[in-house]
């Protein structure tokens, strides 16, 4: 990485001594910073299918509820038995050692990142065929159809939920569970952006922008589209199925449809926050997401009862005078600023074209 | 480049802003008063029961003050809430909880309504050391899970309807009956779900339909064609407000005829109001009537708070509304006789209560539940076009005779 510029690295270790430092600056907000490194890389993540590829993905909440529900049992499952953990009423009681605590969860972490990328292999082997709003509406079936078959599930806890173990009770510093989450969620932060930078460097990118722009000429080409948008997906799942892991644990109560598979919030939250700060950009998911938390967690409670309305209205504004995000509207303004050559002249000729 | 920056200028300051408004109050108890917290839910699935307990809350916190206030080291203290809305979501739900206690500095807090919202707040009070008294997470999974700082006024969701499998089986001479039953798919439904699996255990009765509705439910036709077809003695519907109104509508409108029909928050959800006749001897478990006999000097009794109630917020309090006024009184208790804000001292005092309140006595069993107070089953009646809650069980305080079995729609005018 010896090309990086000097700009470029203030930029970078600046934000991450910020991060680093953030929750002990501010100890009372470590809950929420967590969820904003947590949609930060769903963001991230939507935006590599629904910026790069074009391919509008209403099911990555799948991959996020998957990783919830695979953590959660693994940490379980590896030291006691699932199904009377979560039968309701159970008079025993289980209690975590310590080692045992962060074993489960690594292994559960583990398990969250690999299978919900087989399993965003094997669907998108079967629905990546499909285009446009059929591809949109297939996806959204899929987060809805998981909730429900989750909900049915008893020895996840079916429509009891899940509840997940407590942070052991040997750690007596209250702040370390709050701590331990966000640095989980950081580290997840730093390695899901290192890997999309990497990706926005690589030849990999072209091929999604080339199937974003026209998939029939692509495959003129010679790119085997299908492969490149299998992998694509996979890389999402992966590190959907991780954030979902870590929140599981945060959250310590899963529920099938409104915790875990929430098409209805963070599903549609990905997306909003990555059209909002602006799509098929590296930094636009990250700002868009940024600004949208502070937007949720300031606001939202100022207008009680209301915030659904505020947010259909932000979504309309987004729509109608973003349509590029923050990112591409700021560019289309300053062209300059993102090393763009405008030459005033040719730009000229093209309008005189029209 | 002007506007640039002026952009910016604004988004910093959107910001600063925000984050002004986030940090604004920092105190357990402030001056005058002590400081409870809740989330809430105004809006999504839960928002008209989320109303209802904050109504109840409301009220209770109002007539205290009002009264006198908590007095504690000779002082009198007022209460004050801060709310928060949950959006019926357990992820915002507990969110919610750790900013109440860690950026509002609350030290003592309300449950929220739902079993699964209070299933997601309870490991975070939990983790902080923070009292709650809940009063509307009823699902028994919250008892047995060892919570030192979790109270709830009310009785477990398993006992919501055994009784009216019992009620059933002595209508059918002691013989074990047939069950149908279609539960909504959360932690309270399910809950209840287990209570009838135990009923019909004990009483050697049989499971023929046994249904999951989904959350959000508003069809439930497919189970009723079921019901139509195998004709159980018992119907068991629960799927909190939303369920018990699906439920009537449904069967009126596909003229299902079942001699018994077993129902949870059908008073919450206006039941006799909204369906009129059509609701007609639907059997329904509640937590608190009216017409109980119990007594304290705030509210007096049922029907004195039942009017109050009503004058305040233009309806009848439903019994979501009696036990969350209920949560407060345990509250003001349990501080006076701790004579003390420290949060171990309270929760000890929590622990020890045992009082009378115009919704039932109030006592805390091991695992934080009310065990003294049992809960009751009523029936829709109707005169006329007036139709109203009528207690039939128990007999300690049944006003009215459990009318059974249900006529035939053809037979009901």
């Amino acid at each position: 990485m010896g090309n990086i510029k000097q700009k470029d690295l203030i930029l970078y270790s600046g934000l991450i001594i910020l991060g680093l430092a953030a929750p002990y600056l501010f100890s009372a907000f470590k809950v929420q910073l967590t969820y904003l490194c947590v949609l930060i890389v769903l963001a991230m993540t939507w935006n590599l299918q629904g910026g790069e590829m074009g391919y509008n993905s209403f099911g990555n909440i799948l991959f996020y509820g998957l990783g919830m529900y695979l953590t959660a049992s693994v940490q379980v499952g590896m030291f006691f038995p699932l199904a009377e953990w979560t039968e309701s009423g159970g008079e025993k009681t289980f209690v975590h050692t310590t080692a045992q605590y962060f074993q489960g969860i690594g292994v559960g972490l583990l398990v969250s990142a690999i299978v919900p990328a087989i399993v965003a292999g094997a669907i998108g082997y079967a629905i990546l065929g499909l285009r446009g709003h059929y591809f949109a509406i297939c996806t959204l079936g899929l987060g809805i159809a998981a909730g429900e078959i989750a909900g049915g599930i008893e020895i996840i806890g079916a429509g009891q939920g899940f509840t997940t173990p407590p942070f052991p009770a040997e750690i007596v510093d209250v702040e370390a569970r709050g701590k331990f989450f966000y640095f989980l969620s950081f580290a997840l932060l730093i390695g899901t952006f290192v890997f999309v930078k990497y990706i926005y460097g690589s030849r990999f990118r072209l091929i999604l922008n080339a199937i974003r722009d026209n998939e029939d000429k692509a495959e003129a080409m010679g790119i085997q589209t299908m492969k490149y948008k299998i992998v694509g997906w996979m890389v999402s799942a992966f590190f959907c199925g991780l954030a979902g892991g870590i929140m599981g644990g945060l959250i310590g109560y899963i529920d099938s449809t409104d915790v875990a598979f929430d098409g209805r919030e963070m599903g549609v939250f990905m997306v909003l926050m990555a059209i909002l700060g602006g799509k098929g950009t590296l930094w636009g998911p990250v700002i868009g997401a940024t600004l949208f938390h502070f937007f949720k967690e300031g606001l939202w409670t100022l207008i009680l009862g209301w915030q659904y309305v505020a947010l259909g209205v932000l979504i309309v504004v987004i729509v109608v005078y973003f349509p590029e995000g923050l990112m591409g509207w700021l560019r289309e303004k300053y062209p300059e600023r993102f090393g763009e050559v405008i030459d005033d002249k040719d730009r000229k000729a093209q309008v005189e074209l029209k | 480049m002007n506007k640039l920056v002026k952009i910016f200028t604004i988004f910093i300051s959107a910001i600063a802003l925000t984050i002004a408004s986030i940090s604004s109050s920092f105190a357990k108890v402030e001056g005058e008063y002590i400081v409870l917290g809740s989330a809430i839910s105004l809006t999504g699935k839960y928002s008209s029961n989320g109303v209802h307990t904050q109504n109840g809350y409301n009220m209770a916190v109002e007539r205290i003050n009002k009264m006198g206030g908590v007095k504690v080291g000779g002082k009198s203290y007022k209460f004050e809430i801060i709310y928060y809305d949950d959006e019926s979501n357990p992820k915002r739900a507990a969110q919610l909880a750790e900013r109440l206690i860690k950026q509002d500095g609350v030290h003592y807090m309300l449950g929220p309504y739902s079993s699964g919202l209070t299933k997601a707040i309870a490991p975070v009070t939990e983790k902080y050391k923070i009292p709650m008294v809940e009063a509307n997470g009823a699902s028994r999974s919250l008892f047995t899970k060892g919570y030192k700082y979790l109270f709830a006024v009310l009785s477990p969701a398993n006992q919501y309807l055994e009784v009216a499998i019992d009620l059933a089986v002595e209508k059918n001479g002691g013989k074990p009956v047939k069950i149908a039953q279609a539960f909504e798919q959360d932690a309270f439904s399910q809950d209840v779900r287990l209570g009838i699996l135990d009923a019909a255990k004990r009483t050697g009765s049989e499971i023929i339909i046994d249904d999951k509705l989904p959350k959000e439910l508003n069809d439930m036709a497919a189970t009723l064609a079921k019901v139509k077809a195998t004709k159980p003695d018992v119907l068991v519907v629960s799927g909190h407000t939303k369920g018990a109104l699906t439920a009537i509508r449904q069967i009126s409108e596909m003229k299902v005829d079942v001699p018994m029909l077993a129902m949870t928050h059908c008073d919450a959800a206006k039941l006799s109001k909204q369906h009129g006749k059509k609701s007609e001897y639907a059997l329904c478990a509640s937590q608190w009537h009216k017409n109980l006999s119990y007594k304290d000097k705030f509210f007096g009794s049922g029907k004195k708070y039942d009017k109050d109630f009503k004058k305040e917020f233009g309806y009848a309090p439903p019994y979501q509304s009696a036990e969350s006024s209920a949560a407060l009184l345990v509250f003001k208790d349990a501080f006076e006789r701790a004579n003390s804000f420290d949060r171990d001292k309270v929760r000890d005092a929590l622990k020890t209560t045992e009082m009378q309140t115009f919704y039932g006595n109030i006592k805390f069993g091991p695992g934080g539940q009310n065990v003294a107070k049992p809960m009751i089953l009523f029936q829709v009646r109707c005169k006329g076009d007036t139709c109203e809650n009528k207690v039939v069980a128990p007999t300690k305080w049944a006003s009215d005779k459990f009318y059974h079995p249900i006529p035939k729609w053809s037979e009901r005018s």
